[in-house]
């Protein structure tokens, strides 16, 4: 018992070395998303969208990926994205891209996992969007239309 | 390695002297909402303090109780389905921003952890269980049921995707 206590302290003190390490990199991504979250209005969202269908997904998805906050943001955006006539792809991805991807975490988790892992997740993330939200919206206007 | 971790450091401390003197630059623009948008890093500051508690726990936890054998027993090239399991599930479970994630995940990945299943459970976060009710009364039950079926099996196939292209390029360092 007396040896766990002792290797926990170690590991303690190494874990809080490796906090400490990326600190500075953490308080750098906070106080991007604090811009972000300020300068980055909604009506900035909208206004980029033209309503056709693959270019808007594509936007959104990308749209969705620069944009931070609480998940709810991307409902209650995507939500008045709908009203305004945007089509559903175009919101599932941007629904999706707003928390699977984050430009501005970019660099920690360059930092922490290495270039190759990075390009990889984002690259696949990013692809990912645009297929889910495709699925999503033909699975759902199907299962929609068989149930009403 | 020692190398590398002083390289992280700086890297760190310059990304923050960047938005430091993003900081700057904006207060000299536009001051109200400058100083709103460290108010709202504060928020940020507030949410990911407590859950970046329980991840310095969790990871003391896992270095020193759980050893490179049994991760790899568990989230390594044997794992199976278990791995899998372990990680979508765990990624639904997962509080707070991804990035607070990260270090106990290299930790992982560096005792064995498969990269597929790191990826896995990056994306199988993006169902946020707290605000499903929400998404039901924005966008329906059926579009919420669907999209949280097809973000499970897309974490999975991304999962397989991403250790094949991370197994075949190191295989060809």
């Amino acid at each position: 018992m007396p040896r766990n206590v002792q290797r926990l302290k170690e590991t303690s003190l190494q874990t809080f070395k490796t906090l400490q390490s990326i600190a500075p990199m953490l308080f750098a991504v906070m106080g991007l998303v604090g811009i972000f979250e300020t300068f980055v209005t909604p009506e900035m969202i909208h206004k980029i969208f033209n309503a056709h269908a693959i270019h808007d997904m594509l936007l959104a998805t990308t749209a969705g990926a620069v944009s931070v906050g609480q998940p709810f943001l991307s409902y209650i955006i995507g939500g008045e994205l709908l009203d305004e006539g945007i089509s559903m792809y175009a919101v599932t991805a941007f629904i999706l891209s707003f928390v699977t991807l984050g430009i501005i975490q970019i660099p920690l988790e360059f930092s922490i996992f290495g270039a190759r892992f990075t390009i990889v997740r984002n690259l696949l993330s990013f692809l990912f969007a645009i297929v889910i939200a495709y699925m999503t919206t033909l699975s759902t206007s199907f299962l929609s239309g068989y149930f009403s | 390695m020692k190398e590398k971790e002083q390289m992280k450091n700086k890297t760190g401390y310059i990304m923050l002297l960047i938005v430091l003197g993003l900081y700057g630059i904006l207060y000299f623009v536009h001051a109200g909402k400058t100083l709103q948008a460290l108010e709202a890093t504060f928020g940020v500051f507030k949410t990911v303090a407590p859950i970046l508690l329980v991840v310095f726990f969790l990871m003391a936890f896992l270095n020193t109780f759980i050893d490179e054998k049994s991760v790899a027993k568990h989230l390594g090239d044997d794992s199976g389905f278990k791995g899998w399991f372990i990680a979508l599930f765990g990624g639904v479970l997962s509080h707070g921003p991804g990035y607070i994630w990260y270090p106990m995940l290299q930790e992982l990945r560096k005792k064995g952890a498969l990269d597929g299943l790191i990826v896995a459970f990056l994306y199988a976060r993006s169902i946020k269980l707290p605000w499903l009710p929400l998404m039901i009364s924005y966008f329906g039950l059926t579009f919420t049921v669907v999209l949280t079926f097809y973000v499970l099996v897309g974490a999975f196939v991304q999962g397989i995707f991403a250790g094949k292209i991370m197994n075949e390029a190191k295989k060809d360092r």
